[in-house]
């Protein structure tokens, strides 16, 4: 090989990766044909411990590097002490991790912090802005950008909607005597009133073989529900002129007093229930109605429930029973979810970023959300309509159509600076409210520790983050 | 030649003076190095969180200057690390008294050779080698309403569901934590108690049963003063576990309802390391060490005066 040949060999070594990059035409391969050049280096990304986990593990990780040859190191975190990881290891400047999952509530503290890498000049350089708007509206519009930039991508489609049970609600008998005893249809309720109404009267007909509904009422998950229901009641959790909370409002009262008489027909003991406890009642038959996060109906038709990483989930005996709806009001909860992030500390930030595009574009999430033994849920309009996806159970369909109304409809989960704080003292005052203390103090309690929160972390400063929060469009209905 | 005369000298001199330092110090030199292990591992991070607690350290701020007494004067305004005081002092008044008369009657029972002593003792003390976040984690399934034996056997007694959410109804949820810490810790006690009983001297017992004294008297007037050094150090062992109490407390309530049921440990535990108001829990940590101070001198001291 003369001088000119081994010139020209380099070059085209050298250019390969790029003319792979101009060859490919989605997201997915623009990320693995730029990835090549980093092959034979390691990244470790930051994931909740426990089934999510096993996406990375098992199937993400071990396919990346098959295409790229980067290794994919899993650093499991427990979801209640991650953001003080990704914190510790930022101040430390450590960079031990390089990509992130963050809560996207938690963004405003991560950025204004320094914690996350801006990802704007990275979506642009490998094309990925197209793909980003298959992202359903309420998380591409509300769990992606701090200040009009873009930090995460809304990577799983938590949102919280009613499962019930078809079984009950489309019996001749039962509908006939609802109907003669309150005048309308027997059907999924559209409001916390008809709820109230279906709930009883299911319990008063069916209890104690099954009750008219059944929630995770133990902390922290009914904050969820109750940042929901105050909303769609018309509640503003501050007044923005003067950042004092407002949570103690007539509307946080009404609110207060519907759940607490809710539990009266629900399960004795419902006060305590966590995911588990009410997802078994729920998959047992125990109960009518129910709200929660999509692996429920998941799991209650029966999907993935061979596998090993599920048998701790109860075996369900409501398989092909189960309607899906919008919960009362219409605006579901997104609760929780996650955004996959690059560190600001990681030494390996574009390795790092192509990863996460990889596993958040179209063509890999599809696969990623299919996973039966992992929580990520459909997030993108292109796994509402997948065909295969559809096709996974017999009601595959009706689900996915709710969870896409719910992804356009749903509300935000509030995200203030220190965010934490204010879902504790939610967290408190409804466990408060469980046993037996007046709603009103409770809700004035609450108020007064927000104000304090608020005072503590500087009301100017948290009033500019409040009034950014206001404005998207999943905040407020 | 007068310096070959004074070179020696003086180097003796020298030599015999370090000698004699030596001497003198040398328990001081053979300690040292311990000392100084406890200083950089007891001292240095007792005077660093003091620094700590006068600034304004938190996981999101990047501001750490220094605060003042600002977080002193939080921890006396707040109401809810007050609260978890009081919850704390509330567990550890009804605890140990039950503790410490249950573990004198098991005592009291097991101080005769009756058989299949050594096998009961045994099984008596397997509550205290249980972890405790294992023992309320099981008890917190021994309240649950629906699958708990207990809810069962209440129901069985009352001839219909007895539905009482043990870890949310304020009126249960302090005994539920009692019940829990009573068993697990009334072996411990029991354990002493009975090796302190074992040691009372059998001439006193049996002349006072010859001079026909009655058991109570025999008790108040020769079994307490001679086990009550084992009972001190056993009330001040327990009673400092219990200010401390986190574990069970946890596994079954985590402070609720609300914070109800919040310890002091919980508290600062909460603030420490889910909300990392680090400053702030330095300032806490210094005021829980400065009551445990107060007490503990209080109570060696009465120790010492009764001995």
């Amino acid at each position: 090989m003369n001088r000119r040949e081994l010139l020209g060999a380099v070059s085209l070594f050298a250019i390969a990766p790029r003319i792979a990059f101009a060859q490919a035409d989605n997201a997915a391969e623009i990320a693995v044909a730029a990835a090549k050049q980093y092959a034979g280096t390691e990244i470790n990304i930051v994931w909740e411990a426990g089934l999510q986990s096993l996406d990375p593990l098992n199937y993400s990780g071990p396919k990346w590097e098959k295409l790229t040859g980067i290794k994919v190191k899993v650093v499991e975190v427990p979801t209640d002490q991650m953001f003080t990881k990704i914190m510790q290891d930022f101040r430390s400047g450590a960079g031990a991790y390089d990509a992130l999952n963050v809560i996207p509530s938690w963004m405003p503290d991560l950025v204004r912090a320094g914690a996350l890498e801006q990802l704007d000049p990275f979506v642009q350089k490998y094309n990925y802005a197209e793909e980003l708007t298959d992202i359903a509206p309420a998380y591409r519009d509300n769990q992606m950008k701090v200040d009009g930039k873009i930090y995460g991508f809304p990577d799983d489609g938590d949102v919280m909607i009613l499962y019930y049970r078809k079984d009950i609600f489309e019996d001749p008998k039962m509908q006939e005597e609802f109907k003669a005893k309150f005048g309308y249809k027997l059907a999924p309720p559209t409001d916390w009133k008809q709820f109230a109404e279906i709930g009883q009267f299911i319990t008063d007909k069916m209890a104690p073989k099954t009750y008219g509904a059944g929630f995770f009422r133990a902390a922290p998950y009914p904050q969820y529900m109750f940042q929901e229901r105050f909303r769609t009641e018309g509640g503003k959790f501050f007044d923005a002129a003067t950042m004092k909370a407002t949570v103690n409002s007539d509307v946080g009262l009404k609110v207060f007093q519907g759940m607490l008489a809710e539990n009266k027909f629900m399960p004795p003991g419902v006060e305590q229930w966590n995911f588990v406890d009410n997802l078994a009642a729920f998959l047992q038959g125990q109960t009518a109605m129910t709200i929660s996060w999509p692996p429920y109906g998941r799991w209650a038709a029966g999907y993935g429930l061979d596998q090993e990483a599920l048998n701790w989930v109860p075996k369900t005996q409501i398989a092909g029973k189960v309607g899906y709806a919008m919960n009362p009001l219409g605006r579901p909860e997104l609760g929780v979810g996650f955004a996959l992030a690059v560190s600001s500390a990681s030494k390996k930030k574009e390795a790092a970023y192509l990863f996460i595009q990889w596993l958040n574009s179209k063509q890999t999430s599809l696969e990623r959300v299919q996973l039966p033994y992992t929580l990520r849920d459909p997030f993108r309009t292109s796994h509402y309509e997948s065909p295969e996806y559809r096709k996974l159970w017999p009601d595959a369909g009706a689900y996915l159509d709710t969870i896409k109304l719910a992804g356009e409809k749903g509300l935000l989960d509030l995200s203030l600076l220190q965010q934490d704080k204010y879902d504790e003292a939610m967290t408190k005052g409804i466990s408060s409210l469980w046993a037996g203390e007046d709603p009103k103090a409770v809700l004035d309690n609450m108020a007064a520790r927000f104000d304090a929160i608020t005072e503590k972390v500087g009301v100017d400063k948290q009033k500019e983050v409040y009034a950014a929060w206001a404005a998207k469009p999943g905040a407020y209905p | 030649m007068t310096e070959r005369t004074k070179t020696p000298k003086s180097k003796s001199v020298w030599i015999d003076g370090i000698s004699s330092f030596s001497d003198r110090n040398f328990k001081y030199l053979m300690i040292a190095p311990a000392i100084l292990i406890l200083m950089l591992v007891g001292i240095f991070p007792l005077i660093y969180s003091l620094i700590v607690s006068f600034q304004n350290i938190t996981m999101t701020d990047v501001d750490t200057s220094f605060a003042g007494a600002l977080n002193y004067k939080q921890v006396f305004n707040d109401a809810r690390l007050w609260q978890a005081l009081m919850h704390t002092a509330t567990i550890t008044a009804v605890a140990l008294p039950l503790e410490l008369i249950f573990g004198f009657l098991l005592a009291q029972l097991f101080l005769d050779k009756i058989p299949g002593r050594q096998i009961f003792v045994a099984l008596l003390v397997l509550p205290t080698v249980i972890s405790p976040i294992v023992a309320g984690a099981t008890w917190r399934l021994m309240f649950d309403v629906r699958f708990g034996p207990i809810a069962q056997i209440l129901s069985a007694i009352a001839g219909a569901p007895v539905n009482i959410v043990w870890t949310v109804n304020p009126y249960f949820v302090y005994p539920a934590i009692i019940i829990c810490e009573v068993w697990q810790w009334t072996p411990f006690m029991f354990l002493l108690l009975l090796a302190a009983l074992s040691n009372v001297d059998q001439s006193q017992l049996e002349a006072a049963e010859i001079d026909g004294a009655s058991y109570f008297r025999v008790l108040r007037q020769i079994v307490l003063p001679a086990i009550k050094p084992v009972v001190a150090v056993a009330v001040l062992i327990r009673g400092l576990d219990l200010f401390r109490i986190f574990d069970v407390v946890w596994a079954l309530t985590e402070g609720g309802p609300g914070s109800r049921t919040e310890t002091i440990s919980l508290y600062t535990y909460v603030i420490g390391f889910v909300q990392f108001d680090v400053s702030y829990t330095a300032a806490v940590a210094f005021l829980v060490i400065a009551l445990l101070t107060i007490v503990v001198t209080l109570v060696i001291r009465r120790m010492e005066v009764s001995r």
